[in-house]
C-alpha cells in the first residue's frame, strides 16, 4: 500500500475542513459586513438542512416539521428577548429555543413516530400548521399581542452563534453516524422491522434522534429571530422552512454529511444571486436547476463532485 | 513523478484556488487610491452621477397585488417626474442628480425582505431606502433601517404597535393612516350619526386584523354601537359561505371585514350570492383599490355603497386630479389606491425638499430636517407628529379623508376628521343600496 497516498487521502478532508473553519472564523476580520450577513444566512440554512438529514436522512422518515421547531426557537427569542428588555442573555435564549423545540419533538415523536411513510410526512406538515394556529389563538385570546419585536443583536454575535451551532450540529452528526446509535438509525432506515427483530428499540432511537435534530433547529430559530426583529406566528412558522431543507439536501446529496452543507451553501448563494441579479427569471431558473439536479444528479452536487474526482484520479480517490 | 504531482499538486491547487476565490469574493472592496490633490484653489465636489433609491418589494407572492396598485406605480411616476426636471439638486455634489431605483423582489417573505434590505444598505450602498409592503414587513424593516441609520418613510402599512415602537426608531416616519389614526373613530361616528345599533366584525388573524378588530370594538362601544360578533379568521381560510350566513342571521346594522383582497373579494361575492345587504359595509384593504370595483362582472356599479378606507380622489383637489390621472395613464386603467397613494404621494416631495434644503444625502441631517419641518405637498401642509427623539407619524390633521364609498362606479370620499384639511367629495349613502339582482 502506498503510505503517502493513504496519508494524503486521510488528511485531505480534515485539512480542508480546518481551512474552511479558519476562513469562517476569521470572516468578520477580512470580509465585508454584508458577506458576514450572507454567510450567516447560508449557515442558517446549513444548520436546518444538516439537522433535517440527521433524522430524515438516516431513518428514512420524511419530516416536514422543520418550520415548527424553527418557529418555536424564533418565539423563544420573541418571548425572552423583547425590545422592552431582554430577560436572559442571547446564548441562554438560544439554548432555551433548542430545548423547547427538543421537548416538543420528544412529546410529538413519542406519540407519532409509529406512523410511517406518507402519513408521517403529512402529520409533520400538519404539526407546523397546528402550532402556528395555536400561536395565533394564544396571541389573539391570551396575550392580545400578535406582533412582537425582538432586540437587535450585533451581526458578528449572530454570525458566531450561527457558526457555533453549525459546528455542533456537524460534530453531533459525525459522531452519531460513527456510533452504535447511528448504526441503529441506519438499520431503521433500511428495514425497520428487521431492526426491531434484532433488538433495537426503534421507537426510542427515532424519538431521540428527532429531538436532537429539533434542538438544533430551535437553536437556529432563536438566533435567527434577532435578525428578523419582528415576529408573528405567520413569520415564525413559515412552511417554506419545512421544504427548503429537503430541497437543499436533495440538491447537495445526502450520501454523507458534507452533501447537505454543499447543497445549503450553493442553494442559498444561487437564491441570493438569482434573486438580485436576475429577478425576472429567478423562480423559472431555480425551478429548472432543481429539476435538472433531481433528473440528472440523483446523488446531488456532491455525487457529481465525487464522480468527477473519481474520473480525475482514475478511480482511486473516490470518497463514497 | 507525474503521478506524485497529480496526487498532491492538483488537489492542493484546487484548494488554494477555492480559498483565494472565497477570500477575494468576500473581501471588502478596497477604495480606489485617492487622486493627487488638484491645484485648483477650491476643493472639487465629489463625483456622483445619480441618487440610487433601493427598495425590497413584493413583486411576487401574496402582497404583490397591493404593491402593484400602491407604491409600485408611484415609484415609476416619481422616476419619470423627478428626472424630467433634471433630478434633485444636491449642493454637496454641486449639481442636479437624476434618481434611479434598485428594486429587489422579496417574494412576500419577511426573512428575504430583511436580508435584501441589509444588502441594499450595506452592499449596494443606496442613497435612499424606500419602504417594503405590509404592516408586518415595515415592522421588521424599521429596526433594520434604524440600526444602520437610514431614514425610512414607510408606505403600505401602519399599526398601533408600530406607533408604540416609534419612540425607539428615530429614523422611521410612518405615512399611512390606520385603525385609530384616524379611520375607525371617524367611521364609528358616521355609523352612530345614522342610528346604527349593532356591528358585526370579521377580521383576519394577523397584525392588521387583530388591530382593526380591537380598535373596532373600542370605537363602536364609544359611540354606543353593540358589537354582536368579532370573528377572527385564519389567513388560509377559503370558504366564506358559512361565515356570511352567520353574519346574515345576526342581522347587523354595520358589517366590517378587516382583511386583505383574497378574503375581501370572496366575502363580497358571498354577500351578493346570499343577499346579505346590511345598511353599512366596510372592507379593507381591498375595497379601496380600483380592481375591487371591476372584480364582479366588470361593472363597478355592482359594489355601489360599499365603504372602505380612503383619503382622496380626483375631486379632492386639482393636484389629486393630476395625481390619479397620471397613475391611471401609467397603469392603463383606473386601478387606483384611494387610501394609500394620496398619503404616499408626499414621500418624494419630502425627500426632494429635505435633500435640496440641506444640500446633502447625509441621513442624519435629512432625518433631523424631516423631523423638524413642515412640507408643502399634494396634501397641503404636511408634517410628522414626532415621538420625542424617536420617529414620526404623519399627523392626522394632514389627512384629507378617512372613509370612502363606491358611488356611481367610482370612489367618493365620504368621511374625514374634524380638521381643515378634510375634503369630502360626497355624502355617505346610508343605508347601502341593495346588491343588483343577477
Amino acid at each position: 500500500m502506498n503510505i503517502t497516498a493513504f496519508t494524503f487521502k486521510k488528511s485531505l478532508v480534515p485539512g480542508l475542513l480546518l481551512v474552511i473553519l479558519v476562513a469562517l472564523v476569521t470572516l468578520p476580520i477580512y470580509g465585508s459586513l454584508y458577506n458576514v450577513i450572507l454567510v450567516t444566512s447560508i449557515l442558517m440554512y446549513a444548520n436546518l438542512t444538516v439537522s433535517w438529514v440527521l433524522f430524515s436522512g438516516s431513518t428514512g422518515y420524511m419530516s416536514l416539521a422543520t418550520a415548527a421547531f424553527f418557529g418555536i426557537g424564533i418565539y423563544a427569542s420573541a418571548l425572552f428577548l423583547p425590545t422592552t428588555g431582554a430577560v436572559f442573555p442571547v446564548l441562554v435564549v438560544v439554548l432555551i429555543g433548542g430545548l423547547a423545540s427538543s421537548l416538543v419533538a420528544l412529546g410529538v415523536g413519542a406519540l407519532t413516530l409509529r406512523l410511517r411513510g406518507i402519513y408521517f410526512a403529512i402529520f409533520t406538515f400538519v404539526l407546523v400548521v397546528l402550532i402556528m394556529e395555536l400561536g395565533i389563538w394564544w396571541e389573539l385570546s391570551v396575550s392580545h399581542l400578535l406582533g412582537r419585536y425582538v432586540i437587535l443583536v450585533d451581526n458578528n454575535v449572530i454570525f458566531y452563534t450561527m457558526l457555533g451551532i453549525f459546528v455542533l450540529v456537524m460534530l453531533t452528526t459525525f459522531f452519531i453516524r460513527r456510533s452504535k446509535f447511528g448504526l441503529a438509525m441506519r438499520s431503521i432506515g433500511e428495514n425497520e422491522e428487521a431492526a426491531s427483530h434484532i433488538g433495537i428499540n426503534v421507537t426510542m432511537v427515532k424519538v431521540i434522534t428527532f429531538a436532537i435534530s429539533a434542538f438544533f433547529m430551535g437553536a437556529t430559530g432563536a438566533i435567527w429571530a434577532t435578525k428578523l426583529t419582528y415576529v408573528d406566528p405567520h413569520v415564525a412558522f413559515n412552511v417554506l422552512f419545512s421544504f427548503m431543507p429537503v430541497l437543499m439536501a436533495i440538491f447537495g446529496g445526502m450520501g454523507n454529511i458534507y452533501g447537505p452543507v454543499i447543497g445549503a451553501a450553493l442553494f442559498a448563494y444561487l437564491q441570493e444571486t438569482l434573486q438580485t441579479e436576475f429577478p425576472e427569471i429567478y423562480m423559472i431558473s431555480f425551478g429548472f436547476i432543481l429539476v435538472a439536479v433531481i433528473l440528472y444528479l440523483p446523488n446531488g452536487v456532491l455525487g457529481l463532485i465525487q464522480k468527477l474526482w473519481k474520473r480525475i484520479s482514475g478511480g482511486k480517490r473516490a470518497h463514497t | 513523478m507525474w503521478k506524485k504531482i497529480r496526487k498532491f499538486i492538483i488537489p492542493l491547487s484546487i484548494c488554494l484556488i477555492l480559498m483565494l476565490t472565497a477570500v477575494v469574493g468576500c473581501a471588502e472592496e478596497e477604495p480606489a487610491p485617492a487622486p493627487a490633490p488638484a491645484p485648483a484653489p477650491e476643493p472639487a465636489a465629489p463625483i456622483k452621477d445619480s441618487i440610487v433609491i433601493g427598495a425590497s418589494r413584493p413583486l411576487t407572492g401574496a402582497q404583490a397585488p397591493i404593491g402593484d396598485a400602491a407604491l409600485g406605480p408611484m415609484m415609476q411616476l416619481w422616476e419619470q417626474k423627478v428626472n424630467a426636471d433634471g433630478g434633485i439638486y444636491v449642493e454637496e455634489y454641486g449639481k442636479k442628480l437624476p434618481i434611479e431605483f434598485l428594486i429587489y423582489d422579496d417574494a412576500t417573505d419577511v426573512g428575504t425582505m430583511v436580508r435584501l434590505t441589509e444588502k441594499l444598505i450595506l452592499e449596494d450602498k443606496v442613497d435612499i431606502l424606500f419602504s417594503s409592503c405590509g404592516t408586518s414587513f415595515i415592522s421588521a424593516q424599521a429596526p433594520i433601517a434604524n440600526k444602520y441609520g437610514m431614514v425610512l418613510i414607510t408606505a403600505e402599512g401602519g399599526a398601533v404597535t408600530m406607533r408604540d415602537s416609534l419612540p425607539g426608531l428615530p429614523y422611521t416616519f410612518v405615512s399611512l393612516s390606520f385603525s385609530d389614526h384616524y379611520e375607525l373613530p371617524v367611521f364609528a361616528d358616521m355609523c352612530a350619526a345614522e342610528g346604527a345599533k349593532t356591528a358585526y366584525i370579521i377580521s383576519i388573524a394577523d397584525l392588521h386584523g387583530v388591530e382593526y378588530g380591537g380598535v373596532g370594538n373600542m370605537e363602536f362601544a364609544r359611540v354606543g354601537i353593540e358589537v354582536i360578533a368579532n370573528k377572527s379568521v385564519p389567513i388560509t381560510y377559503t370558504d366564506f359561505s358559512l361565515l356570511v350566513k352567520e353574519a346574515k342571521a345576526a342581522n347587523p346594522d354595520v358589517f366590517c371585514v378587516f382583511a386583505y383582497p383574497p378574503i375581501v373579494l370572496p366575502v363580497t361575492g358571498e354577500m351578493m350570492a346570499l343577499g346579505f345587504n346590511p345598511p353599512a359595509v366596510i372592507m379593507g384593504p381591498g375595497a379601496n383599490f380600483g380592481f375591487y370595483g371591476v372584480s364582479f362582472g366588470g361593472d363597478p356599479a355592482v359594489v355601489e355603497g360599499v365603504s372602505c378606507f380612503a383619503t382622496a380622489n380626483k375631486d379632492t383637489s386639482p393636484a389629486f386630479a393630476e395625481h390619479f390621472t397620471a397613475l391611471e395613464e401609467l397603469v392603463g386603467w383606473p386601478n387606483s389606491d384611494w387610501w394609500g397613494t394620496p398619503l404616499y404621494a408626499p414621500i418624494m416631495d419630502i425627500w426632494v425638499e429635505a435633500i435640496e434644503a440641506t444640500g446633502t444625502l447625509d441621513q442624519d441631517v435629512i432625518r433631523d430636517y424631516i423631523a423638524t419641518h413642515h412640507f408643502d405637498t399634494i396634501l397641503g401642509d404636511t408634517w410628522f407628529e414626532m415621538f420625542g427623539d424617536g420617529g414620526g407619524l404623519m399627523a392626522k390633521e394632514t389627512h384629507t379623508g378617512e372613509i370612502g364609498q363606491w358611488q356611481n362606479g367610482t370612489m367618493e370620499i365620504v368621511g374625514g376628521g374634524d380638521w381643515p384639511a378634510t375634503v369630502l367629495t360626497s355624502d355617505w349613502i346610508y343605508p347601502k343600496p341593495d346588491w343588483p339582482t343577477p
